[in-house]
Formats: structure tokens, C-alpha cells, sequence
């Protein structure tokens, strides 16, 4: 399932539409030239046509894009985008940004690449506008970077893209973390639960070999065990038995639940027992109700999260549920904190220019600032003229904290089996 | 020691092999066509027994771990599996008249229907027998044997099968009309023996030793509508193996596989980089060696 959510669109539909993009970007240069020198004439700027970034947004809202997929085959993460955006617009637009508010301009993508790529491109040369949150898909992000975005000074942001690829584009920012950020927090509470050797098996595919290449790179101890097996046999005893005379005590499931749970099961028919870890892809009520009471017990299973224990999160979730009558998901916290992320980085920007975004979008939410955790509260730390640098934006999300690669930190919750249930025993960043 | 460890797991593996690969050989020895849906006979049994083990329940005592109420839904398991394959035959197969190949593409067909029937039914999560999981027998674990009694009851209940099968086989007259049928339909026909009703019975021998081993499976692993459907690939595999319509073949083929199968790891504990991904791998290489030497099976050319 996980697997699913990380790759909404297939790489041949990336390739096919990176093949039509690459047509759509010669289209589109000699487009924005246009555009240019329509917009220079009609701003009065003078016959200045040095610059191909002119801004027309110099009083009334400051207008931003959004690409999301209000229609098609991700339509409910568009929907949750949607309705995170709204709570998100009415905080920042309660207290303004200078006198100004914030305005979002949304098309449609339709959850492809093709529609995806037009869209931005209506935004960005039609709409002019410096700012484009966008996309979900993580093959519709890419094409809209590779066609529409990079040859500019644009900022992107994708609300919930999570492919590892985007980490390789480091002009593409986004907001849900990368798949792969569980690798990291894994290695991490095998450390610090003491263990210096692991034994690791894996589920033979993509979402296998991802998970546990970054979980090799991420972790410093020894690997005894690093074996790969395959989905939907009805025997496990050989890698259970393998684990076993490996002899490390902590051992990491990266599977999915059948075939964690035939393991379980041969684990403790074979007597064997061990500290166990996994990816949140072994954990389900079906794992529990399937293995022998006490036989997990200690089990410890990471699984991405929005920051339900921090206040922000916990006034955004009750806001959430009195407007529209659910919990929210992490997807919608995403894109509550892509659109507070944009507004502070105008706000602390010296221009409304893509490239004057570009020097602040990821120093708002960087760790040298002062913590804040609203989008009130930063603007009060910045007062008049503050910069960037002054405030770490702490979204619903999580703690952000853009690396190199547009990447934020992974936010994601420890589950530990106690008395054969799943129960939240804290929370790590990866 | 863990030598022994893969033997003991090979061995409950090989149980459940054998008792599927004589179903599958016998009906391709007397029917005389490669049935695709042997696989979804083994999930027909196991969920029927899923079902029959719900109502009966515990019923009191308990042998090898397991409920007397098991056995009865062991029993049901049988019957149900071996009574389905003589609907499909009479319904589907029967009337067809198709030739051999014409009859294993229809039973592609039939094992989707099986498999879908059992996903409408009961959803296509996973589940398990409402029996609580044993831990390895104490006395065996200082050999570095780790069998649990539920892994004993499996290897004995299977040997029991093979054992009658072998003894109606050889010593009773619907063995000897069912060697005769297989060793030639036409002369069998004018020696007097009623093919038809060997062919049914056939099946629900056939039938009945795969929802045998359905339930076994169930009982090792878990349930699930594609539990039979995932396994049926190596249960071919130690079919030709032994001599494709050979049942003595077959239960020599089902052993060595499910032997093969569990002692893969021994390959990468001594130092060879092959994975345990390979297991089936290795086990179809094997039959391929197999087959050049002798390309009718092990046991291939004797009769029945």
C-alpha cells in the first residue's frame, strides 16, 4: 500500500510526458518572451527587457500558484490538499502579510503529467506568478520541474510528492518527506536501542530495495544478515532459520504483512526470539490478530506522521474536523504548510520575485531561527524588516527543515507492540 | 547444526508438496490433462475447513497439539475439495470433450472461478485457524531441531495419506482398475472396466489429497484465496520431476522440491552468494538436470 501512495504515477508516464515536456519547454521559451514584453509594455516599466522575470504584482493580493489534482485518479489527496490550503489561506490572510494578502491560484492537473505540465504553465507565464505549489503525483512534480519550472527562478513546492528520485533535483522543494526517510529513523532506534549488528530481510521489489539501501547507508553498525526474499510464498522457515544462526539480535522486517506474518508465526513456532523492528509497511491490525499473543511484544515500527503531538497541529486538526467533519490526514498538513511556508518566505523576502523567494523559501523553516509554530507567531518574531534566518517555521507537519536537496526532515511516529497492541511510544525525525 | 534445522523444515515443506503433486499427477495420468486449478482445489479445501473448524470448534481433547475438531475439519476440508472437482468434472470437464490442451486452458478458467468464488466469499485478506501456535518441541531443540507437534501432526497425517493411498493402490480392485486406466483407457474400456466411474473416483482421490494438503498449508502458513494458486508452480515442478504421471513419481518429486526448497539456505551459509529468492530457481534447475538425463522423470517409465 505505502509502495502505491509513494508512486502515484508510473515512470513510464514520467518518461512519456518528460519526452512531450521537453517539446512543451522549446514551446513555452519563446512563449515567455512574449509574455515579457506584453506585460513590460503594459506595466509602463520603459523599454528595460534585460530582466525575463518582471513581476506585475506590485499592490492587491500577492498571488501564488497551486497545481493539484482536483480531478482524476488522486483526486482525494487533491481534495485534502484542498481543504488543508483553505485553513492555511485564512491563518495567513487573519493577519496579512504587510498589509497584503495571499491569493492562490489553482488549476487542475488532473493527476497527470500532461494536464500537470499545462497547468503550471498557464500559472507561470499567463499568471506570472513567482510561487507555484505543485504537485502531487511525484511524476507530475518532476515534469512540471523539467518543463516548466527549472529554465526559471521559480519556486517549487510539492505538497506531497514522495519518491526518492525528486532528492536528485534539488531546485524541487516539497513538503512530504521522502520515502526513505524511515531507513534513517529506523537505523537510528536500532542504535539507540543498543544494537550494534542487525539482520535484515527484504521484500524483493522497488519498495524493498529503496527502503533498505538507505537503511545500509544510514546505519554504522554490522549487517549480519542482508537477504532478500520473495513475495507470496507460503514458507518463510529458511529466512527465519538464516536470521536465526546469523546471530544478530535485532532484526528488521522490510515486507509486507502476510509475509511478516508468516515470519512471525515460524519465528515463534521455531522458538527463536530476537528484538524485532519494521517499516510501516508490516503493521496492521491483521498482523496482530494473526500472531500468537506476546510473540511481537517489544516490536518496534516507524510510520510517517504529521506533528499530532505538537499544539499547532492539534488547533489545525480540530479546525479541520469542525469544517469539514473528518480528521484530517498528514496530506492535508502538507499543504497547510506549503502555503504558511510560502507566505512567510514573501513576507521575509525583499521582493515578490522568484528570485527573491528563492533566497528565503528554505531559511523560514532552517534551525538558526527562533522556533515558531504559526504563522502569527512568525510574523511577530519578524516584526518590521526581519529576516529570513530569524524564524524556524515548525509546520503541522513536522519540524520541515529543508536540506540541500529540497528534501524536509521525515516526521515519523514510533509504535511499539505492548500486551499485542500497536501503542505510540514517541516520535522521531529521519 | 542448523543442517538439521532445514532437513526438519524441509521435511514438513516436502508433507505438504507430496500430497498436492499426487493429486496432480494421478489426474493427469488418468484424465490425461494438466489441471490448472489443482492449486485452487488446495484453497477450496483449506477455507472449507476454515469454515468447518469455525463451527465445530475445539470439540474437547486434543492430539498433537491439535483439537479433535481439527481433524473433523480436516475431513471436511477433504470432502469438500474432492466433491467440488467431481461437480467440475461432470459440469465443465465432462461435457467439454476437449482435447488435452483445450482441457488445461479450461482449467485456467476454472481456477480463476475457484479463486474468485473464494475472494467474494471471504475477502482476499489472509487468515488463519482459530489454534494457537506451538513453540518447538523442548528434547528435539539440543539437536538443533526446531519442530513444533503441529509440524509432526502434518508429516504423519501425510504419511498416513501416502500410506493408504499406496495400499488402495496396490492391494484393492479400484487400485488395480485405476493402473489399468491410466496404463491404457481403451484396453481397460474392452477389458470390462468402467473408465467413467474410475475417472470420478480419480478425482476424488486426486482432489481430496490436495485439500488435504490445502489444509495442512492453511495450518503451516496462512489462508488465503491465492495461497494454492502460489504454490502450484512448484507442485509441477516436482510432478515432472518424478515422472509426470507417475504417482510414486510424483511423491518422490514432491519430496525432493519441498526438500530443495528448505535447504536453499544452505548455499549462502557456506559461502555461495545465492539468496533464498532462488529457492524455486534452484529447484527448476534441478528438474531441468533431471529431465536431460532421464527426459521422462525420475520414475517415468514404470507404471503406476
Amino acid at each position: 500500500m505505502t509502495n502505491d501512495d509513494n508512486h502515484p504515477v508510473t515512470r513510464r508516464n514520467l518518461l512519456k510526458v518528460g519526452g512531450a515536456g521537453l517539446a512543451l519547454t522549446a514551446g513555452c521559451v519563446s512563449q515567455t518572451d512574449e509574455e515579457t514584453t506584453t506585460t513590460t509594455t503594459s506595466g509602463g516599466n520603459g523599454g528595460d527587457t534585460t530582466t525575463q522575470q518582471t513581476t506585475t504584482q506590485e499592490s492587491g493580493p500577492y498571488q501564488i500558484g497551486m497545481v493539484n489534482s482536483l480531478t482524476g485518479s488522486l483526486s482525494a489527496f487533491g481534495e485534502r490538499n484542498k481543504r488543508g490550503k483553505e485553513l492555511a489561506l485564512e491563518d495567513v490572510n487573519a493577519v496579512g502579510i504587510g498589509g497584503r494578502e495571499l491569493e492562490i491560484l489553482s488549476e487542475d492537473s488532473q493527476s497527470t503529467a500532461q494536464a500537470g505540465v499545462s497547468a503550471a504553465q498557464k500559472l507561470v507565464n499567463q499568471n506570472n506568478v513567482p510561487f507555484v505549489i505543485g504537485a502531487v503525483g511525484s511524476g507530475v512534480s518532476l515534469a512540471i520541474y523539467e518543463s516548466v519550472i527549472q529554465s526559471t527562478d521559480v519556486v517549487q513546492l510539492s505538497q506531497n510528492s514522495t519518491s526518492p528520485d525528486l532528492t536528485n533535483y534539488p531546485g524541487l522543494l516539497r513538503m512530504s518527506p521522502t520515502g526513505s526517510s524511515q531507513s534513517s529513523a529506523l537505523a537510528e532506534i536500532i542504535a539507540d536501542d543498543g544494537y550494534d549488528s542487525v539482520a535484515i530481510t527484504w521484500i524483493n521489489n522497488d519498495y524493498g530495495q529503496g527502503i533498505t539501501k538507505a537503511f545500509e547507508s544510514a546505519w554504522d553498525g554490522d549487517v549480519a544478515y542482508n537477504q532478500s526474499h520473495d513475495q507470496g510464498q507460503s514458507s518463510y522457515s529458511s529466512v527465519v532459520s538464516q536470521m536465526a544462526n546469523s546471530g544478530a539480535d535485532a532484526w528488521l522486517f522490510i515486507t509486507y504483512q502476510p509475509e511478516f506474518t508468516t515470519m512471525a508465526q515460524e519465528a515463534y513456532s521455531n522458538g527463536y526470539e530476537a528484538q524485532f523492528y519494521g517499516a510501516d509497511s508490516v503493521k496492521g491490525p491483521k498482523v496482530i490478530s494473526n500472531t500468537p499473543e506476546g510473540s511481537l511484544d517489544g516490536m518496534k515500527v516507524v510510520a510517517p506522521s504529521a506533528a499530532v503531538d505538537q499544539d499547532n497541529y492539534k488547533s489545525f486538526a480540530s479546525r479541520f474536523e469542525d469544517a469539514y467533519g473528518t480528521t484530517p490526514t498528514s496530506w492535508s498538513a502538507f499543504a497547510y504548510d506549503c502555503v504558511v511556508n510560502a507566505a512567510l518566505s514573501i513576507a521575509t523576502a525583499d521582493d515578490f520575485t522568484g528570485a527573491a523567494l528563492q533566497e528565503t523559501v528554505r531559511d523560514v523553516t532552517r534551525p538558526e531561527g527562533q522556533k515558531v509554530y504559526t504563522f502569527q507567531e512568525a510574523m511577530d518574531v519578524l516584526g518590521d524588516g526581519g529576516s529570513a534566518s530569524d524564524i524556524d517555521y515548525e509546520g503541522v507537519s513536522g519540524p520541515i527543515n529543508f536540506d540541500e536537496n529540497g528534501d524536509p526532515v521525515g516526521y515519523l511516529e514510533i509504535f511499539t507492540v505492548e500486551n499485542h497492541e500497536y501503542s505510540s511510544t514517541g516520535f522521531i525525525s529521519g | 547444526m542448523s543442517v538439521l534445522e532445514y532437513v526438519a523444515n524441509g521435511l514438513v515443506f516436502s508433507s505438504i508438496i507430496v500430497l498436492a503433486s499426487i493429486g496432480l499427477s494421478l489426474v493427469y495420468s488418468i484424465a490425461d490433462f494438466a489441471n490448472f486449478a489443482h492449486g485452487d482445489t488446495m484453497t477450496v479445501g483449506a477455507y472449507a475447513s476454515l469454515v468447518t473448524f469455525g463451527v465445530v470448534g475445539g470439540l474437547g481433547g486434543s492430539i498433537l497439539g491439535l483439537p479433535y475438531g481439527f481433524f473433523v475439519a480436516l475431513v471436511a476440508g477433504i470432502a469438500v475439495a474432492a466433491l467440488v472437482a467431481v461437480i467440475t468434472h461432470r459440469v465443465i470437464y465432462e461435457p467439454l470433450d476437449a482435447s488435452s490442451i483445450g482441457l488445461l486452458i479450461t482449467s485456467i478458467g476454472v481456477a480463476f472461478v475457484y479463486r474468485s468464488v473464494l475472494r467474494l466469499g471471504f475477502g482476499s485478506d489472509f487468515t488463519e485457524f482459530d489454534i494457537t501456535l506451538l513453540r518447538p518441541i523442548e528434547w528435539l531443540i539440543p539437536y538443533g531441531i526446531r519442530m513444533t507437534r503441529h509440524d509432526v501432526a502434518i508429516v504423519v497425517s501425510a504419511a498416513i495419506l501416502v500410506t493408504a493411498l499406496h495400499l488402495v493402490l496396490q492391494y484393492t480392485d479400484l487400485g488395480r482398475k485405476m493402473r489399468a486406466t491410466a496404463d491404457n483407457p481403451s484396453l481397460a474400456r474392452v477389458s470390462g472396466i468402467r473408465t467413467a466411474r474410475v475417472k470420478l473416483w480419480m478425482w476424488v482421490i486426486g482432489a481430496g489429497l490436495a485439500g488435504a494438503g490445502g489444509v495442512f498449508l492453511g495450518l503451516y502458513a496462512q489462508i488465503s484465496p491465492r495461497m494454492g494458486f502460489n504454490i502450484l508452480l512448484v507442485v509441477f515442478a516436482a510432478v515432472i520431476l518424478g515422472g509426470i504421471g507417475s504417482v510414486y513419481g510424483a511423491m518422490l518429486g514432491g519430496f525432493l522440491i519441498g526438500m530443495i526448497n528448505q535447504l536453499t539456505p544452505l548455499l549462502t551459509d557456506i559461502g555461495i552468494p545465492i539468496g533464498i529468492e532462488y529457492a524455486n530457481a534452484i529447484a527448476f534447475v534441478i528438474m531441468v538436470a533431471v529431465l536431460l538425463v532421464r527426459p521422462s522423470g525420475i520414475a517415468g517409465e514404470g507404471t503406476t
